[in-house]
């Protein structure tokens, strides 16, 4: 617990600092929004109202990778990543800061993207702001897990840019399944439908563990 | 070798086609310091980040203390100084030693990171970022950063890397004090001159081989020198 407790104070402390992850996440994901507005037919009309869970999602996964690639670039600098390896616990545990790390972070930019997705196509979140935050915590959670992980992998590719959409996206159809769908059905005003809740937590479940024992191999060289 | 601290035997790695270790064996006794000297490519630093749990042998086996390197266990007994410093240069010099200990379960990381800041005359600077160091103040944070959890073996990956003299002499003279605290070390080096002077055997690497070891008397400038050249033709 401590190792996990300390990867997360390092993480959020250097990003209070430097602020250049939370940054460029915030201003990609308002730039989709901006162009998904302009370039969907109607403008904010109820075919685009329609479409938004899907965008808004679209844009939670992308502004997600853009942040995820960072996160283990900066274990670069200085080889602090082999630094991270040395801990006398199972490496899991750093799995775990830096993936509760991340959540946080990509929670910040959800929140503000969610206000401005609101604003472009005329959604009324306020009524189903709990219940929403709490499928968008359900998605993002899945997308953290598998996300940490395969940034760990990717980060010490030559290609790891390119790397990191490749190995993940493939993986959060399920996560966007259930999220869509959840998210869809509390805009139209209804409850979020079991069947895709159960799909995040079993998504969830299986993300978080596997990365957790899989960590311990992902650190090697 | 009996009552070793560090015993390898038959260490071998590849990487894909290539080799980098092949059958080397090796022991440390406690309070002992080994230099590990050799041409670029010879293993050295392989041999190093494998004993850290960094690289996984593909064959043969590394015991520290009767566990298997790479096992956290074996990791709480290692502080790893190498030419990168581990260092998050966001944070202060204090935050970084703080966060190494906390990392490795130190009881009081505040008193033990002012100590140990205090030794490598850092105190004036450990509330400045760690990217404003220089690269010899870096090197004496790093070594600190590695001390945090009092680790018995310390593994020296060519810590003089990038230092001027002043602090290339500083940093000698601090390793023959931890030395004489009894730690064990095991040193990578392409310095033989300090080599010869700061360890009591060397193992001489060519293409992931043994090509000489020197211990006690044998150990010399001289003798490193030689058994260098002949590793080097080897190599060739």
């Amino acid at each position: 617990m401590r190792v996990l407790l300390a990867v997360l104070w390092k993480d959020l402390l250097s990003e209070w600092r430097s602020r250049d992850r939370v940054v460029a996440m915030l201003i990609f994901s308002l730039l989709v929004a901006v162009v998904f507005h302009f370039s969907l037919p109607g403008g904010a009309g109820a075919r685009s109202q329609a479409q938004a869970p899907g965008l808004l999602w679209i844009a939670y996964i992308f502004a997600a990778v853009l942040g995820l690639n960072r996160a283990f670039s900066v274990e670069l600098e200085n080889d602090a990543l082999s630094g991270l390896a040395l801990v006398p616990v199972d490496r899991g545990y750093v799995f775990l800061g830096k993936a509760l790390a991340n959540t946080a972070i990509l929670g910040v930019v959800q929140a503000v993207t969610a206000v401005v997705f609101a604003l472009f196509f005329q959604l009324d979140l306020l009524p189903i702001a709990l219940p929403l935050a709490g499928v968008v915590a359900l998605g993002s959670l899945g997308v953290t897990a598998a996300g940490t992980l395969f940034a760990a992998v990717a980060v010490r590719t030559r290609f790891r840019e390119v790397m990191l959409p490749l190995l993940l996206l493939p993986l959060l159809v399920p996560v966007l399944a259930g999220a869509v769908r959840a998210t869809a059905a509390l805009l139209q005003g209804d409850s979020a439908p079991w069947d895709a809740l159960q799909l995040l937590i079993v998504t969830d479940a299986i993300y978080w563990i596997v990365s957790f024992l899989g960590f311990e191999y992902v650190l090697d060289e | 070798m009996s009552g070793a601290l560090i015993r390898g035997r038959g260490l071998e790695k590849r990487f894909g086609r290539s080799v980098a270790l092949r059958g080397v064996d090796l022991d440390v006794r406690a309070g002992e310091a080994l230099a590990v000297v050799g041409p670029n490519g010879a293993g050295k630093s392989t041999l190093l980040r494998m004993l850290a749990g960094l690289v996984r042998p593909s064959a043969g086996t590394l015991l520290l203390g009767g566990i298997p390197a790479g096992r956290p266990g074996a990791r709480a007994q290692i502080g790893l100084v190498a030419h990168a410093t581990f260092l998050y240069p966001q944070l202060t010099a204090r935050e970084n030693l703080l966060f190494a200990g906390r990392l490795h379960g130190v009881a009081q990381p505040e008193a033990r990171a002012a100590r140990l800041l205090e030794e490598e005359g850092l105190a004036d600077a450990a509330g400045r970022a760690a990217g404003s160091f220089s690269r010899g103040m870096a090197q004496r944070l790093s070594i600190a950063r590695a001390l945090m959890h009092d680790p018995p073996v310390l593994l020296l990956d060519e810590p003089f890397t990038g230092l001027d003299r002043r602090a290339g002499d500083s940093l000698c003279a601090r390793i023959r004090a931890l030395r004489a605290a009894g730690r064990t070390f095991l040193l990578v080096t392409h310095d033989l001159a300090q080599a010869a002077a700061l360890a009591d055997a060397a193992l001489v690497l060519a293409s992931g081989l043994c090509v000489r070891e020197l211990r006690g008397a044998e150990l010399g400038a001289a003798a490193l020198e030689q058994a260098y050249a002949l590793a080097a033709g080897t190599a060739r």
